[in-house]
């Protein structure tokens, strides 16, 4: 609120938040406000490092316009905001799972079948009875 | 509910009319309006305003709540067209991401380009030379007139002016077959690249920009004339959709929605980027804050682009578009059969693209509908680490609710039009 209204700093303009991951920090979410002056033609950056399931207070009571970026926020990399009015997805659908810009989110392509990585790409049903070079019958699946 | 029907001329003011149970009153006066207010937010219609509706231009939804005919609450459901390009990025090398910006505000491409361009190369310390920034703010400006003049048209179209829409189109096009002479796209051109252009401008270039910008003024007059002081334009939008400095400050309102509240805040005038601080033109602000004032500043920002090109294409300086720095732009065709460095410098940046220095940078840029900013997170790999896209449409749309408050369903479709959302950078 200070940084709002002080005459010396006046940084009225919220111009978006944003979170970075890092996943192997263990304060793994740098969570990031940006704040404009117009006053004093300058750019805030309030950086808050978080761990993974943590919920820090919302900023949108003082910037009305950080609820759309919170809610994004939360969208998108599961940073939970306390006091925040109404956090629901705002990008993907009600019903997605996952949080798809955190660094550990597999986000497109399927795992492709090769013999040394067989038992992770598909699962016990769909793999083939017997592996290429082994002779029918004879050698047992790993 | 039944409907009271107003009294018949028996001279009762409307207040000394019983009040009867599940009744609601009706303005006598003939507006077509209720005297009680609805208190409680579930007896509210609701009504779902797209997502296919041609008013919200693209697949916005609102869930209006009404009173009547008055809007007495409004949420923005959107998401329809998110295409996950901040999750892309960080699987592309810096040029391949140059492709995915244009895909973001797909009615000034240019801009896109350009944000994303400077803020790598503010991050790797790299100049353009002065043609290829003067270039760079042809192509934008010109970009800029594009997207009003869609913005003019169909914001006309939607409150029942169709010619506009035809005058403007026409305009349009001919910009769009500038785009096609340099960069051989007409709308997703890609063609400003990091550090530099994709190539040097056809010599036809400055003739055609020039046949553009001699009778456009006229063109913008032609427009005007149409509807500055037509009274059905003007009471169809004066007055509506007001919001003020200080609110649109908190939203985060930027470009012309920002300076229809009276603020003159235009980043290519507080923090000038690619040499704008070269060039004199104006930048027009509003006094209410309302749709009416928002129609003026971007039919004047028009013009003023086209000053800017005009001074830019007269001052127009020689020499080479692109940076020097062969670890960043690829070597010109000539060089490759003649220099095995540069074949190398080719074949390394086209496989694996360059590696900026570790660290984070905010950059924005003006675009047609604000501050358009990327936050740049590198790691020191060849692709970005993060890839933030701060969008204006984004912003702008959140402040949407403020304005249509107790507005007509009809005036709201006005409002979405003057504060110029793109679906695609809304979304991204």
């Amino acid at each position: 609120m200070a940084l709002r209204s002080d005459p010396s700093t006046l940084y009225e303009m919220a111009v978006c938040m944003t979170c970075i991951d890092w996943p192997e920090r263990e304060l793994r979410f740098e969570v990031t406000y940006l704040l404009r002056s117009l006053v004093h033609n300058d750019l805030a950056w309030l950086i808050v490092p978080v761990v993974a399931d943590a919920e820090i207070p919302s900023l949108s009571s003082v910037y009305p316009g950080m609820e759309w970026h919170e809610r994004e926020c939360f969208d998108l990399f599961g940073v939970r905001f306390s006091g925040h009015p109404d956090l629901t997805r705002i990008l993907l659908p009600d019903d997605w799972e996952g949080h798809p810009l955190r660094k550990d989110y597999v986000s497109f392509g399927e795992p492709v079948a090769f013999t040394h990585n067989i038992e992770w790409a598909l699962s016990s049903q769909d793999r083939p009875e017997y592996l290429p070079g082994a002779t029918r019958g004879a050698v047992e699946r790993p | 509910m039944a409907i009271l029907p107003p009294p018949v001329g028996d001279g009762t003011p409307p207040d000394l009319v019983p009040r009867q149970e599940g009744i609601r009153r009706y303005d006598p006066a003939g507006k077509g309006e209720f005297l009680d207010k609805i208190e409680n937010a579930e007896d509210l219609m609701e009504l779902n305003m797209g997502p296919q509706h041609p008013s919200t231009h693209g697949v916005l939804r609102l869930v209006l709540g009404l009173d009547g005919e008055r809007v007495r609450s409004c949420r923005a459901d959107i998401g329809y067209l998110h295409t996950g390009f901040e999750k892309s990025f960080e699987s592309h090398t810096y040029q391949q991401c140059i492709p995915l910006t244009d895909r973001m505000d797909y009615l000034a491409p240019p801009m896109n380009n350009l944000g994303f361009a400077l803020v790598v190369e503010e991050l790797m310390g790299l100049e353009v030379p002065a043609r290829g920034q003067y270039l760079r703010v042809i192509v934008v400006e010109l970009s800029r007139i594009a997207s009003h003049l869609i913005w003019l048209g169909t914001h006309a179209l939607d409150l029942g002016a169709t010619t506009v829409f035809m005058y403007c189109w026409r305009e349009r096009d001919r910009i769009l077959d500038i785009m096609e002479w340099i960069s051989g796209v007409r709308m997703m051109t890609s063609f400003i690249r990091v550090g530099g252009l994709m190539a040097d401008v056809p010599e036809e270039f400055v003739p055609m920009v020039r046949a553009f910008t001699t009778d456009f003024q006229q063109k913008v007059d032609e427009y005007e004339g149409l509807l500055t002081s037509n009274p059905i334009w003007r009471q169809r939008t004066i007055g509506l959709g007001v919001i003020s400095a200080a609110e649109a400050l908190g939203f985060g309102c930027s470009g012309p929605t920002l300076r229809g509240s009276g603020v003159p805040y235009d980043l290519r005038r507080a923090r000038p980027y690619s040499s704008y601080d070269h060039f004199d033109f104006e930048v027009p602000i509003g006094i209410n804050g309302d749709v009416y004032d928002r129609y003026l500043i971007r039919v004047r920002e028009m013009r003023e682009s086209c000053r800017i090109v005009e001074q830019a294409i007269e001052a127009l300086p020689g020499g080479p578009t692109n940076s020097p720095d062969r670890k960043v732009t690829l070597p010109p065709r000539s060089e490759i059969d003649t220099s095995m460095e540069s074949l190398i410098h080719h074949f390394k940046l086209t496989t694996e693209g360059f590696r900026p220095p570790p660290g984070a940078i905010y950059h924005a840029i003006e675009s047609p509908r604000g501050e358009l900013g990327f936050l740049l997170v590198s790691d020191g790999g060849n692709r970005p680490y993060r890839c933030k896209v701060r969008a204006p449409s984004f912003s702008n749309l959140s402040a949407l609710h403020k304005m249509v408050q107790d507005e007509l369903v009809a005036d709201a479709v006005a409002v979405v039009g003057s504060i110029d959302i793109t679906l695609g950078d809304v979304d991204r």
